[in-house]
């Protein structure tokens, strides 16, 4: 399958603040990748990157590359809209928008100019359904989405990204502000979405990402520690500092 | 021990002080209400709002339909010309130009605007728009208007703008939507009953202001809803009537100013209950 994205010797600068230090990591396709380390070390930062969601802010700077199948998306000529269309972003907090579950659904399609009622009606429901979350909401498609559950809430995010078929998902904690059934729901639909989609996702939760990634990335102080297969992480780490802060000894 | 029952005392008093003062405030509240209520009640007939202006000598004739008209046009001119630019301004300075000096700048001068007296913004209309046109008109009245409600409107659509969380907005910008839809669709929508309350309030502020009128439009007698002319107008005409000798008079200003204070507490309380419903969720 070979690499999907490949981060070539990041520095990341918010201002003055050094948050990234020539970070090499090469994410896999239709894989899980998950970015783990003590809080601060920079993981949703680099996550941020591959979605340039930092050019929203003033005195960012990227340094380095990231090559998406040979190309590089930090640059300056790159169309971020586009990038951004291929990139699905899920953050830790729900973020239903004040509309529908419908339109929340059909929001990324219709950005796309997606205007018959038919396709639309089918793409949402796709989605939905993908997300897992068809079943709960499909009475009601037409009712505020900021009425649902926290989970469903989160979920139904998922499903108004999959809507736009990304190639890539970045999960940013995703789980950690729900109960533990709603966060097992999206663990199993984040293995479930690799078929379909390469995901980094971000966690706090060591055990998580023994679940779920295929691969795991530590991060410390803004710099990569160590990234191997997730087995190995958890295992047979060649650095001393993944052993200590996948033992719970640090972080 | 003793420090704090000092304290408690001091609490107690402070307290007392409040309540009386709070009190002080509602007992003339309520003796305007009460005034307004059983004079304005007492006067209040049909002919009001389905007659027109008539001579004083005309006892049980005329009531004040051109000025209720009149009135209603000014507002709406003013919220059409104020409206669109005050919630665009406080777009701008929530969105585009947030953070940036120039934006703080207009946020606090804004507030400042807020508090000028009705009556310097009449003389400020009637220094740019009746002197140079050569008469009271409209339109002069209108702009008075719109000065007045145009800060309410900028500040109130900036906080309630600023109030959205950022994550949301991320989150469209995540699925790739360009600023100006993000904005449209997803903070302006959140964010629209907070904005239209703002209007609300805003429009509950001129429709009884009488001194930016007064120099401005002025007022007119006849059923003349010209713009370019003297424009009838409610608050003038209570003023006029209210001052005048003639006891017919007299009772259609009680009338009338009983209908402005209804509709302002109206709008007043409207706009309450929805920044209640909107703080409740
Ligand atoms: N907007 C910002 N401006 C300045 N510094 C920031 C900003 N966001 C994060 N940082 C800093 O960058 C570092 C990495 O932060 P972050 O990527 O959020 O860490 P993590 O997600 O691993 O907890 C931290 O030291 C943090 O203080
Ligand atoms: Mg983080």
């Amino acid at each position: 399958m070979g690499d999907h994205l490949l981060v070539n010797g990041l520095d990341f600068f918010y201002g003055q603040t050094h948050a990234l230090r020539a970070v090499t990591l090469p994410i896999r396709r239709n894989r899980i990748t998950s970015l783990i380390g003590p809080s601060g070390c920079g993981k949703t930062t680099l996550l941020r990157c591959f979605n340039r969601m930092h050019d929203l802010y003033p005195n960012n700077r990227y340094r380095g590359e990231i090559l998406m199948d040979g190309r590089d998306i930090l640059g300056p000529a790159v169309d971020v809209i586009g990038l951004r269309n291929s990139m699905g972003m899920v953050f830790q907090k729900p973020t239903p928008f004040p509309m529908s579950v419908f339109d929340n659904v059909a929001y990324g399609l219709r950005l796309k100019r997606v205007r018959n009622a038919g396709v639309l009606r089918e793409r949402v429901e796709k989605a939905l359904r993908q997300a897992a979350v068809w079943d709960e909401v499909k009475d009601r498609l037409g009712q505020n989405a900021q009425g649902l559950s926290g989970g469903q809430q989160q979920r139904l995010v998922i499903a108004r990204t999959l809507a736009v078929d990304p190639q890539v998902i970045l999960f940013d904690e995703s789980t950690s502000a729900l109960d533990p059934i709603s966060s097992k729901k999206i663990e199993e639909l984040m293995t479930e979405l690799k078929k379909e989609v390469t995901i980094i996702a971000v966690t706090h939760n060591m055990q998580q990402a023994a679940r779920i990634s295929d691969f795991t990335a530590l991060m410390y102080l803004g710099s990569l520690v160590e990234y191997d297969e997730t087995a190995t992480i958890f295992t047979k780490p060649r650095n001393k500092l993944t052993e200590e802060y996948v033992t719970g000894r640090f972080g | 021990m003793s420090g704090l029952a000092a304290r408690k005392a001091w609490n107690l008093a402070a307290m007392a002080l409040a309540s009386l003062c709070a009190l002080a405030g509602l007992l003339l509240l309520a003796t305007i209400l009460r005034d307004v209520l059983a004079e304005g009640l007492g006067s209040l007939r049909l002919r009001l709002f389905t007659q027109d202006p008539a001579p004083p000598n005309m006892a049980g004739a005329g009531g004040l339909r051109s000025a209720f008209l009149g009135q209603g046009l000014l507002t709406l001119a003013a919220s059409a010309m104020g409206v669109p630019i005050g919630v665009l301004g406080g777009t701008y300075l929530a969105e585009y130009g947030r953070d940036s000096r120039i934006c703080r700048l207009i946020s606090t001068l804004s507030d400042m605007a807020v508090s000028i007296p009705s009556i310097v913004i009449g003389t400020f209309a009637y220094a740019i728009l009746v002197k140079p046109m050569g008469g009271f008109n409209g339109w002069a009245g209108a702009v008075a208007l719109a000065i007045i409600i145009l800060p309410i409107i900028v500040r109130t659509t900036e906080e309630m703008m600023t109030m959205v969380p950022w994550a949301l907005r991320e989150a469209a910008f995540a699925l790739g939507a360009p600023y100006c839809k993000v904005i449209t669709s997803i903070v302006w929508r959140s964010a629209m009953s907070g904005i239209f309350t703002g209007i609300l309030l805003a429009m509950a502020r001129v429709a009884g202001e009488t001194a930016p009128l007064l120099f401005t439009s002025f007022n007119s007698n006849f059923f003349r809803l010209d713009m370019s002319q003297a424009v009838p107008s409610l608050t003038v005409s209570i003023y006029q009537y209210a001052a005048s000798p003639y006891e017919g008079w007299v009772g259609l200003a009680w009338a009338a100013a009983f209908v402005v204070t209804v509709l302002v507490l109206m709008l007043n309380i409207l706009g309450r209950v929805v920044i209640r419903l909107r703080k409740r969720g």
